[in-house]
């Protein structure tokens, strides 16, 4: 998932560099929002201990 | 003021891209010179620092080509907030699970605070930017300079970034080899492991 995370980064930068269409700079920019979000989820597995 | 302001205003945003080359290069330094592994949380932080710098890059191409209106001025920055808003949201979380006293934290800190502070510290930073040249807004959006020299300096940061998020791929890849996510404590290169079998 990360892997496909910092394609789509990439991918992303280059088409803002190359002056790409900006629906889809603004796709490609949200998919990896989304999949980062995604997997920030998946990787919170507890609750926070937060008794002090 | 009202000449130079636009121009200032593009080289604030080379600033942000600039500042954050710089972060990401700390961070791959401490990943290889001194051996440390990312862990998920780490490598979402980076991720939100690409996203949000992605809306000054955004901003810069745009005003390179002569084509930027504040509309899309606006567009740019709000991707900014939102990737910075997206990576304070993991830099909080990593900063409460290790907020009670004794923990050591993760990795080694660099002048007195660990590299997840920090990055909170960065996001904070781009917001409080944003919402500094938003205000401002009235009294110019960033316009290129005209010149060969300042447009070469902007291309040298422009390629700069991108030549690290490809860096950043390449060591993922490496990192990550062929599982589908990172463990939560790396202590390999999983491809080089799962390669040799060790």
């Amino acid at each position: 998932m990360d892997i496909i995370i910092l394609a789509l980064l990439l991918l992303t930068a280059v088409l803002v560099v190359r002056g790409a269409a900006r629906k889809w700079i603004l796709t490609t920019w949200f998919i990896t929002l989304v999949l980062m979000l995604a997997l920030f989820r998946y990787h919170v597995t507890s609750q926070l201990d937060l008794s002090f | 003021m009202t000449r130079t302001f636009p121009k200032l205003l593009f080289w604030g945003m080379h600033a942000w891209v600039f500042a954050y080359i710089g972060v990401l290069l700390g961070a791959f330094t401490i990943q290889f010179a001194q051996g440390e592994f990312p862990c998920p949380l780490c490598m979402l932080q980076r991720y939100g620092m690409i996203l949000s710098t992605l809306g000054a890059l955004w901003v810069i191409m745009q005003a390179r080509r002569g084509e930027l209106t504040p509309a899309r001025y606006a567009q740019g920055l709000g991707l900014g907030v939102l990737g910075a808003a997206a990576g304070a949201l993991v830099s909080v979380r990593q900063i409460l699970l290790h907020i009670k006293p004794g923990d050591p934290g993760y990795g080694s800190p660099v002048m007195g605070y660990h590299l997840y502070t920090w990055a909170l510290i960065t996001f904070y930073v781009v917001i409080l930017f944003v919402a500094a040249v938003s205000i401002l807004a009235p009294v110019g959006i960033p316009e290129a300079p005209e010149g060969k020299a300042a447009l070469t300096v902007s291309s040298v940061v422009v390629w700069l970034f991108v030549i690290l998020v490809a860096a950043n791929v390449i060591a993922i890849i490496f990192l990550e080899g062929f599982a589908l996510v990172l463990p939560d404590d790396p202590d390999s290169y999983n491809l080089i492991t799962q390669l040799t079998g060790g």
